[in-house]
């Protein structure tokens, strides 16, 4: 019996060490023929292809549930609210370049760190969003998807900036910092439909301009990787 | 709380301001109703951008001066500033360039009257929702295909991104949208966006003129810029009927041809053709003697031929007994060199000694029928001519049957004629004979032995031997009959008959009871048999009726006919000639006359 025990306990601690082994050890990849080797990393160009679109399907994105919103839920005489570009974003703690002569004068480096921040500022506010979205009652499932897939989108986008920076710049992974946002998740039970509506319309497009802004940014950063004379130049 | 309270009170503030810049509004068209106000504010390339105003109703506030622009940016919390640079040539008009462009940052303007201090309009807005990108250049078009029909096309469009635009360096991505039109329509077809810079267009009609304009805008923006100029695509229809219209030709003549030829074909080979399709359906094989050869060979070739046919048998003339033989006499020179009557009558040629056998080919087939289709052989029917000297090519007549030899070629002689002659086959010319049989003895019996001999009287001999001997003899018209009654005469003194210019005349004499050729005793002879009966009554004694008919007993030694008297049978007329011959033709008494032979015939 005590054997039989041994034997039994020896064995189970074999197919967890395997279990967490098999966890532990990064996932194999597949190259263009299939097969599995180890991986790879992929190449700077790539990835920065890669990230551009991120940036700009989120940006895509981003437009469609402003305008899903606007039509459900904001009356007309708002509309100008988007032309405005949001009244009440959020401010953000570093100077971002506003103009295409500050960005021409802003290094890679800033560059990619503005993105960085940006994508990662906008992480809580959109998980917030979907809360607050889920209250609507009618609220369109397209802009309830759209939503939760921009921030997912959020964090895949914010890994690839991530392993850019440290390719491009060399660099260690910077500590993300905390923002503190304005917006503060209301907690009425039932807040009145104009100010949540307001609110939440204003959000959507303070991320819009923000969306539109990464990929304003990574754009312009893959024109100076390419030719790097005429993207500096007027 | 507080945050709620700002936004209700933006809300009224929208709400309530006039002369909102709205990025969906047309602007630039000023309210004339209304006050000083901004007509629009508009960004090209999202570097600077411009802003209008107008005065409006206030007319005294239109000089230059009198309204001024002001403007905050939200971002930095900053003070109102004035527009930086009102253009000179273009009346109320404030230009921010590039420094004083921010993106991504709201602005606000106001309109403001210096003098009065006095707002008269503000505008919020974000530059880069301000954007309308200029009309994109170089828009031209490349025709892809043409329908098979000819009807329809299509076309390439290209086109290149506003210079202004800095679209190569990532600043500004574009959408462009294509539009077309048949001309002077007023119905504009708009196509999808699309982010390059070509599109194609399908199903445009030939020989109509269109025209194409592109418009872009800032992607995911709502502004689209103005748009090119327009383009005239025109393609004519292409008579692709003519490329094909000569291949059309060129087949249909073509076709035409070949029926041509066909049909000539077919008309020159038609024999040919009618053999190949149509074959002749092989005649029957009949062993038989080639008519050709029969023309033309030899007779020994003949003979050989002849006699190796089956069908030919030795002894038919022996069981046929329609078949009869008439003597022939071959060795009397002085008689072939005589033009006998006989000859005369069958239009034979005496001239020469072709010993051929003429057979003449019955056309009437019906007639084979009752015969039974036997050519005796030559050679046994050789034999039956007197002074046959072995000679297998001398042939003797077969009476009656010529009808059932239809495969014996006949070697027509040229005045060999048909026509009296139909019924009886064609005396060669070397036969110097007469169809009837002299009568040389009486035997004791009562029987006329005939001879083969010939008791030749032409007329003119007759005539002579009449002027001569004062003729007692009653000649046969013809001079083709020997008259058995004028040999009577002359060997029994019969008294004598009228001239010889009387034609018949029938002697039945008492002596020759029962011994003529012809007739059976005991029958009266009726009017038929006596067709030659002169007008006047003869004087002779009235003579026993003779005989048509007798019975050819033998044939002795000397191919002599052994006639047998009739037995008198008075009321037997087996052989009346009545039932046989319904009209009895000329036919002098006791004379068996060619024709009468052919008339005996069933």
């Amino acid at each position: 019996m005590n054997r039989v025990k041994v034997l039994q306990a020896w064995l189970w601690c074999v197919s967890l060490w395997s279990c967490w082994l098999s966890h532990a050890v990064p996932l194999d990849c597949k190259d263009e023929t299939g097969s599995l080797i180890q991986c790879t990393s992929i190449s700077q160009e790539k990835l920065l292809d890669r990230v551009i679109q991120h940036a700009e399907l989120i940006y895509r994105v981003s437009e469609e549930s402003c305008t899903l919103f606007e039509d459900m839920f904001v009356p007309y005489p708002l509309y100008a609210l988007r032309n405005q570009g949001g009244t009440m974003c959020h401010t953000k703690p570093f100077p971002i370049p506003g103009s295409k002569t500050e960005i021409q004068q802003i290094s890679d480096k800033w560059l990619l760190h503005s993105v960085l921040m940006l994508v990662q500022s906008w992480m809580e506010p959109l998980v917030y969003l979907q809360t607050t979205l889920n209250r609507y009652d009618d609220a369109p499932d397209a802009l309830l998807n759209k939503t939760k897939w921009v921030s997912d989108k959020l964090l895949s986008l914010e890994q690839g900036v991530v392993v850019l920076i440290r390719k491009m710049l060399d660099e260690g992974i910077l500590t993300p910092s905390i923002f503190e946002h304005s917006l503060t998740p209301d907690d009425e039970p039932s807040p009145e439909i104009p100010e949540s509506v307001l609110r939440d319309y204003n959000l959507l497009i303070c991320f819009k301009k923000d969306a539109h802004k990464m990929e304003t940014f990574l754009k312009l950063l893959k024109c100076r990787q390419s030719n790097k004379l005429s993207c500096l130049s007027y | 709380m507080a945050y709620s309270l700002l936004l209700s009170l933006l809300y009224l503030g929208m709400l309530c301001g006039n002369g909102l810049v709205s990025a969906r509004s047309e602007l630039f068209t000023p309210d004339p109703s209304r006050g000083p106000h901004f007509t629009g504010c508009r960004s090209r390339e999202q570097e600077t951008f411009r802003c209008w105003w107008s005065a409006g109703i206030f007319q005294n506030l239109t000089e230059p001066g009198a309204l001024r622009v002001f403007y905050m940016t939200k971002h930095a919390l900053s003070e109102w500033q004035e527009c930086p640079d009102y253009t000179r040539t273009v009346k109320n008009e404030c230009y921010f360039n590039k420094t004083f462009t921010q993106i991504w940052t709201s602005y606000c303007i106001q309109l403001r009257s210096v003098r009065e201090n006095i707002t008269y309009d503000e505008a919020c807005f974000t530059v880069e929702n301000i954007v309308h990108p200029d009309p994109p250049i170089g828009l031209n078009w490349t025709l892809l295909n043409v329908s098979r029909s000819g009807l329809h096309y299509d076309i390439l469009v290209r086109w290149a991104p506003p210079p202004s635009a800095d679209v190569q360096m990532g600043w500004m991505s574009l959408e462009y949208q294509v539009q077309y039109r048949v001309r002077n329509n007023s119905h504009w077809e708009m196509l999808d966006l699309e982010s390059g810079t070509q599109q194609s267009i399908y199903g445009l009609h030939t020989d109509k003129e269109y025209e194409v304009r592109v418009r872009c805008k800032m992607t995911a923006f709502d502004n689209f810029g103005e748009f090119s100029d327009s383009i005239i695509v025109h393609v004519a229809q292409i008579p692709s009927k003519e490329s094909t219209f000569p291949t059309t030709l060129v087949l249909i003549f073509g076709m035409i041809g070949v029926v041509i030829l066909l049909v000539l074909l077919i008309f020159s080979q038609q024999q040919r053709l009618m053999v190949i399709f149509l074959p002749p359906i092989p005649a029957p094989k009949i062993k038989g003697i080639d008519p050709e050869l029969l023309k033309n060979g030899k007779l020994d070739q003949l003979n050989s031929l002849l006699s190796s046919q089956d069908m030919y048998k030795p002894d038919f003339y022996h069981e046929d007994p329609w078949v009869e033989f008439i003597q022939l006499d071959l060795d009397d020179p002085a008689e072939k060199n005589e033009s006998s009557d006989t000859q005369h009558l069958l239009g034979l040629s005496r001239s020469g000694s072709s010993h051929v056998l003429n057979f003449k080919s019955d056309d009437d087939s019906g007639r084979a029928s009752c015969y039974d289709p036997e050519i005796p052989n030559p050679e046994d029917l050789a034999t039956l001519l007197p002074g046959h000297s072995g000679r297998g090519d001398n042939h003797p007549l077969v009476s009656r049957s010529s009808s059932s030899i239809p495969d014996l070629g006949v070697q027509q002689t040229s005045e060999v004629k048909e026509t009296p002659i139909q019924k009886q086959p064609a005396v060669p010319s070397w036969v110097n004979m007469d169809f009837y049989a002299q009568v040389s003895d009486f035997t004791p019996a009562g029987g006329v032995v005939l001879s083969p001999g010939q008791l030749n009287s032409s007329l003119e001999k007759k005539k002579e031997e009449e002027n001569e001997k004062k003729i007692q003899f009653q000649l046969v018209s013809d001079g083709a009959y020997t008259s058995e009654n004028t040999a009577r005469q002359l060997s029994a003194n019969v008294p004598s008959s009228p001239g010889p210019e009387q034609g018949y005349q029938t002697f039945p004499t008492q002596a020759v009871e029962g011994t003529s050729e012809r007739g059976v005793p005991g029958c009266p002879p009726s009017d038929s048999q006596m067709p030659y009966l002169l007008p006047e009554a003869p004087p002779s004694p009235i003579l026993p009726p003779v005989s048509d008919y007798t019975v050819v007993q033998e044939v002795d030694a000397q191919h002599s006919l052994l006639l047998n008297p009739p037995s008198s049978q008075p009321a037997i007329c087996p052989h009346s000639p009545n039932k046989h011959l319904p009209a009895m033709p000329t036919m002098p008494m006791g004379y068996l006359t060619p024709d009468f032979l052919g008339n005996l015939t069933p």
